[in-house]
């Protein structure tokens, strides 16, 4: 949300730059109609010689801004390094620089980002992981035109993907992939500790588990046991944060008859804080490794 | 008389000229024009590169070119990258149809100011129903190392084994950087009698002093902190400078709790507002 913010002022303060100096040309041009009706043609020379000053002014920052600016154009587009070889023939070395180029270009999918060139702009894959597990990968084809648009993509409906190429798509399209890949990752994400649950944990759930298909809202009942008894507890677990892949909101309830004693209460404490803190399938695992009553102790 | 009409008005074009060119090129953070500018170059170069007879060259120049946009595109350039395949699979694997690669790989490049090395090894095995691909190890190696914000990010990132939440933070930090160098020049440029920047705009420390009352500073910190889940965030903290005098005469305690209004200042109006406030605020006669 902060981002979001500042990246609107971001686009006012370099909007602040021009809109400076269109102030300051404001300023000139209220002075120089106002030197127009001085009557002594001194008054005029001495005016005309102040305008030329604040003009030189406003060429000068005028003069910087684009320098700038032609700087940033530039640095984005120099050369890829070129490839250390020994004296053989051309031939080889542009086919070894090409090959080169080409392992390049596939090594980009690592940084969760990569793109192939289309006749009308680019097909950009973004890839998904969870604890090092390279999961699905989605793609978004964009139209290189003014505006940019795009043509079509496999992003799941669920994902706001309208919202975030409103806000950035024009302005910023690296912030739009990379937001987009935030969405994406954490869907991921959580989509991979729901399904590792409900296929490795089978065991200790007592009923199906209940999601829903952003996999942000999860609810379920398990089976604790100890000393030969067994206590159900429901879980429901709410991801508010959809760029993250652990809970905003955790709740533990105690789904027995009877009372639960109080130690148990300690316990039930104890998995909400688990919940929070670490994978879903993690948690289940350390119940499952345990078999017996959870200490505490280790649990925080 | 008349030469100094005719440099007015020689100024004046050149002033419409510079605007256009201004508008024609993408101010800060206007990075979608550039990757546009950067697709067409693509296609420039390509008509150019017919004329050549070689067919290699225009392949290689292609090449060249697509690079070039992707770097621009996601703002990271690769500069190298090379792998190894180890062939796992042993005998009674391959009696069940089960294929098992460890791929080495090594990749360096750049992102904006940062450079990085990674080492990362993936783990493939290949059964009848599926193929699974892991990460199994992981190390990073970062520069400039003076941005010890990002130390304790790169060591959790390598211990996740979470390289795409690297590159992810990487891009939105180096963002945070050049939003905070862009915003102290242009506080610098708009005050630059009370706006010191003392460790240069790309530090994480401006100060303001009216030259009245050179005492009493201010000194804001914005560090960029990345979290346990790697999500990038700013934090903005105000320091002041006050000469014994002025502590003792302050009554109401205003200086003491500059830090918490600051706090809640940045919370209403934003960041740039607030910097901008308390510019004024505290040169009101000049």
């Amino acid at each position: 949300m902060e981002l979001a913010n500042t990246l609107s002022q971001d686009g006012k303060s370099g909007g602040g730059v021009l809109a400076h100096l269109e102030r300051l040309e404001t300023q000139m041009n209220r002075s120089h109609k106002k030197l127009e009706e001085a009557q002594s043609a001194q008054a005029v020379e001495s005016a005309l010689g102040t305008k030329i000053q604040k003009l030189r002014c406003l060429r000068d920052k005028l003069r910087a801004e684009v320098r700038e600016r032609q700087a940033r154009v530039k640095a984005s587009t120099a050369d890829v390094e070129p490839d250390q070889t020994l004296d053989i023939s051309e031939q080889e070395i542009l086919e070894r620089r090409q090959e080169n180029l080409k392992a390049i270009l596939q090594a980009y999918r690592f940084t969760g980002i990569s793109g192939k060139l289309t006749s009308r702009g680019v097909c950009v894959c973004i890839s998904t992981a969870f604890e090092g597990n390279l999961l699905d990968s989605y793609f978004v084809d964009l139209v290189m035109q003014k505006p940019v648009r795009i043509h079509h993509h496999s992003i799941p409906v669920f994902i706001p993907l309208e919202e975030i190429s409103a806000k950035y798509l024009e302005t910023n399209i690296q912030h739009f992939l990379f937001i987009l890949s935030e969405h994406l990752n954490a869907y991921s994400g959580r989509k991979y500790q729901a399904d590792r649950l409900q296929s490795d944990f089978a065991a200790l759930l007592a009923g199906p588990l209940q999601r829903n298909s952003l996999c942000s809202v999860l609810s379920f009942t398990y089976n604790v046991e100890l000393k030969g008894r067994s206590f159900p507890f429901g879980a429901r677990l709410l991801y508010k944060d959809l760029t993250a892949a652990l809970p905003t909101d955790v709740s533990v309830t105690y789904q027995g008859m009877d009372a639960l004693p109080s130690t148990w209460e300690e316990q039930r404490a104890a998995h909400e804080n688990l919940f929070f803190k670490k994978p879903l399938h993690r948690v289940f695992n350390s119940f499952a490794r345990k078999g017996e009553e959870l200490d505490v102790n280790l649990l925080f | 008389m008349d030469s100094h009409r005719a440099e007015a008005d020689a100024l004046e074009a050149e002033i419409r000229a510079l605007k256009r060119a201004c508008l024609e090129l993408p101010a800060p953070g206007e990075d979608t024009s550039r990757v546009r500018q950067s697709f067409q170059g693509i296609y420039q170069s390509d008509s150019e590169e017919w004329k050549s007879s070689k067919n290699q060259r225009r392949h290689l120049g292609r090449l060249e070119s697509e690079l070039r946009f992707l770097s621009t595109l996601t703002g990271i350039r690769i500069r190298s990258y090379s792998k190894k395949t180890e062939d796992l699979t042993g005998t009674e694997m391959a009696e069940k149809s089960i294929k098992k690669v460890l791929q080495r790989h090594r990749l360096s490049g750049s992102c904006h100011m940062i450079t990085f090395q990674l080492e990362f090894q993936i783990l493939e095995i290949q059964n009848k129903e599926s193929l699974s691909s892991v990460i199994t190890d992981l190390s990073i190696i970062m520069e400039p190392t003076k941005y010890s914000e990002l130390s304790e990010f790169v060591s959790r990132t390598e211990e996740r084994r979470d390289l795409f939440m690297f590159f992810r933070s990487l891009h939105f930090f180096v963002e945070w950087c050049e939003y905070r160098k862009r915003t102290f020049k242009h506080f610098k440029g708009k005050y630059p009698e009370i706006v010191h920047l003392s460790k240069g705009a790309s530090s994480s420390c401006m100060g303001i002093r009216s030259p009245s009352q050179p005492d009493f500073e201010l000194v804001i910190v914005w560090r960029i902190h990345v979290d346990e889940a790697g999500k990038v965030l700013p934090r903005l903290d105000l320091l002041t400078k006050a000469p014994l005098r002025a502590l003792e005469l302050d009554k109401k305690g205003v200086i003491e709790s500059a830090p918490l209004s600051f706090r809640t200042l940045l919370g209403v109006l934003g960041i740039e507002a607030t910097l901008e406030s308390l510019i004024k605020s505290l040169c009101a006669q000049s």
